[in-house]
């Protein structure tokens, strides 16, 4: 199946609305958001004590990662001798079909029934675990949040916070069926508990599992590793358990050097759960070796294109430099409106708004670049000063060009831009526009349904002008 | 000094007292004020829109009536936002106007940092009996770096107090087209600012673009609030008489 058919974003403004009116989903999400936006402010203050400054940090960064993207093919060539050099598999994959197809037949060489998994947003835009189901093999999820989800039969509808959607009761319920016990009363108080109770079940699954699948947060050219960041535990028993690891990211997430991956770690964990270093960090190199006792017998890594290729050197090369921490998302008045599932496909929020319309296809993503005030409160935050709105902007100017607007729209725009270029006329339409406004108003003098335009006055009122224009006052002053 | 007064197309038809506030202040200062006769709007809706063309015709309209004055003031962050960072690159690549767009854009103020910075304004023509809280609209902020000014101005308004809302940088869910495009939307983001506004006790709201203040206004009066007063800087700091 296209990239494009498990793409819900052509129906963002349906899927929107539904969400809007999710009081459940909203009570969530008004609860969750003031803390993420605490805990970068947080980790900020952090580092500015720790006597950094963090416009340098960013541009740092930024630096570093414009550096791999300016020469990808280059770094991706280094990575891969040093990988293999250190006793790794490198194979390619070309998109999300060719990752699924890979993965599939390195689990069936080895003979594997289960395949435990780390986080890994990439596995989402190959859709893996039904790949791997289909295959007759099992995918267990084992960061928290996607265990949950995974029972849910959803997907995450945060990149670093999968499950960031789901009420306590939720989870309760998932839990209490999947692990066949009886239903309880949960309260915040409990979430210790339930964790225990999904990582008692988790244990027995990395004991049992032939494969693991992880992500990586990046790979290191210099040393050919992986370096994964993580909270839970989960991802060292995914890497280093199971007899076969297979590590599957983008091209795009290479860095030069072990040097260059500290100065990314000081912003990473910040940007994303305001700590100062995530719970784990790990490098994972080569498989295991003749005289070591633990690891994977054999790793392999899938550096997987997936459209990040023709990026690299176009209008939209900015957006591989991102390092996936959520912190735009996280800042993002609309996505904290919605959540995540709105969105349609596998990254939401701004990043996501870019990333979709680029990935699954321009034309089957027309409202996303348009699901932005303009606030750049996402592109403040960025740890390598990613500029989205103008990203999501320069698609809207593709879109225009290849004629994917509305005609009504675009009438409209052209009717408007003429009149403005004709100032007596303009004029002339402003004061009636004014009076229409005013007579619009009802007996407390507000205009309360807008037919030219419903979506304003769905939710607020509109106060109409209160006399003449500011060019007819003006004029009849000079006058006076 | 003679500056140009540019209005905004949002002034123009829906308060015009703004337009008149702002006249005040400047010609209060000592200013030679014009106003463009044949100014519109300054394209800023075609940008967002996505059509680079029609932005770029409305632009040069805008540069040629703007450019013989020595300073072009704005009482809007959003419109002078779009003048000072947007005209340079829309114009970039066309020779005949690349340096025209630079000049009006280095010229080109929004109000209150206009007032603050070149005029040093200290005497205020008002006075303000209430609690004010102070409403950052993200152009203005993130693309100008005005924070500083509105605050220091309203603090030499006698009578008044600065009360500030929690998260005061963080958007009203306005967004030109966005507001219209995504209402319901809209509608949840402007709520969370309504509800920042009731607890931070003040009597007015105040603020430095029209399209937030129409936006929170218009929430507000359905929320039931009809109290609370909504108020462009200008107004608050020259009163709200039209003309």
């Amino acid at each position: 199946m296209s990239i494009a058919g498990h793409s819900q974003a052509m129906f963002f403004q349906a899927r929107a609305t539904a969400q809007v009116r999710n009081a459940g989903l909203q009570k969530t999400l008004k609860k969750v958001r003031p803390l993420f936006v605490a805990k970068r402010a947080k980790g900020v203050v952090g580092l500015v004590e720790d006597g950094f400054d963090i416009e340098e940090l960013r541009g740092a960064c930024a630096a570093i990662r414009r550096r791999v993207v300016d020469d990808l093919d280059v770094w991706l060539e280094i990575f891969e001798e040093r990988a293999s050099a250190s006793g790794a598999e490198v194979l390619w994959a070309r998109d999300g079909g060719e990752v699924a197809r890979l993965v599939v037949d390195i689990a069936q060489r080895h003979g594997v029934t289960k395949a435990v998994k780390s986080k890994s947003m990439l596995s989402e835009e190959a859709r893996l675990n039904e790949a791997l189901s289909a295959a007759g093999i099992c995918p267990v999820e084992t960061d928290l949040g996607e265990y949950i989800v995974q029972l849910a039969g959803e997907t995450p509808s945060h990149i670093i916070a999968p499950a960031v959607h789901k009420t306590i009761g939720e989870v309760e319920s998932l839990f209490a069926e999947a692990h066949q016990r009886p239903l309880q009363e949960r309260s915040s108080a409990d979430i210790p508990a339930m964790a225990a109770e999904a990582r008692a079940v988790l244990r027995q699954h990395f004991l049992s599992a032939e494969m693991g699948i992880s992500g990586a947060n990046f790979l290191i050219a210099e040393s050919g590793s992986a370096a994964l960041v993580t909270n839970e535990g989960n991802g060292r028993m995914v890497t280093t358990m199971p007899r076969v690891h297979v590590v599957i990211t983008g091209i795009e997430k290479i860095v030069p050097t072990l040097e260059d991956f500290s100065t990314l770690m000081r912003l990473l964990p910040r940007s994303a759960t305001g700590q100062s270093i995530s719970n784990y960090v790990s490098l994972l190199t080569g498989a295991r070796g003749a005289n070591e006792s633990d690891g994977p017998e054999k790793t392999v890594f899938i550096l997987v294109d997936n459209g990040r290729a023709a990026l690299a050197g176009s209008d939209f090369a900015e957006m591989l430099r991102c390092i996936r921490c959520g912190a735009c998302m996280n800042h993002c008045p609309v996505y904290f409106s919605l959540g995540g599932h709105a969105y349609g496909w596998v990254y939401p929020g701004p990043m996501g708004s870019v990333l979709t319309p680029l990935y699954t296809g321009v034309e089957n993503a027309l409202d996303l670049p348009h699901a932005s005030t303009g606030c750049n409160q996402c592109g403040s935050v960025c740890p390598v000063n990613i500029p989205l709105p103008a990203l999501m902007h320069r698609l809207r100017e593709i879109q225009n060009e290849r004629g994917l607007r509305p005609w009504g729209e675009r009438l409209a725009l052209r009717a408007w831009a003429w009149l403005a270029g004709r100032p007596g006329l303009y004029r002339w339409v402003s004061r009636r526009i004014a009076r229409y406004l005013r007579w619009l108003a009802d007996d407390s003098g507000r205009i309360r349904v807008f037919g030219l335009a419903p979506g304003w006055t769905e939710g607020r009122d509109l106060t109409p002008p209160p006399g003449p224009t500011f060019h007819e006052l003006y004029a009849a002053r000079k006058r006076a | 000094m003679r500056l140009a007064l540019y209005v905004t197309c949002l002034v123009d038809l829906m308060r015009p007292a703004v337009g008149f506030a702002a006249l005040r202040l400047l010609e209060g200062a000592g200013c030679e004020v014009v106003v463009p006769p044949g100014q519109t709007c300054c394209g800023q809706p075609a940008w967002s829109a996505g059509n680079r063309n029609l932005a770029r015709d409305l632009a040069k309209k805008a540069i040629a009536e703007l450019e013989p004055f020595d300073y072009v003031v704005i009482p809007s962050g959003s419109c002078a936002d779009h003048i000072r960072n947007v005209y340079p690159q829309l114009l970039a690549d066309d020779a005949a106007w690349a340096a025209r767009a630079a000049a009006v854009a280095g010229r080109s103020y929004e109000l209150s940092r206009f007032l603050d910075e070149i005029l040093n304004l200290a005497e205020l023509p008002v006075e303000f009996s209430g609690r004010v809280t102070y409403h950052d609209s993200c152009k203005g902020l993130r693309g100008l770096g005005v924070k500083r000014e509105p605050r220091a101005l309203l603090s030499r308004v006698r009578g008044l107090t600065l009360t500030e809302m929690q998260d005061c940088e963080e958007c009203c869910g306005f967004g030109g087209a966005f507001a219209v495009r995504f209402g319901e939307v809209s509608t949840a983001i402007v709520d969370r600012k309504c509800e920042a506004i009731a607890a931070s006790g003040a009597d007015a709201v105040v603020g430095g673009d029209l399209g937030c203040l129409l936006n929170i206004e218009g929430r507000l009066r359905r929320r039931g609030d009809t109290r609370t007063q909504v108020l462009h800087l200008a107004e608050a700091l020259a009163g709200t008489e039209p003309a």
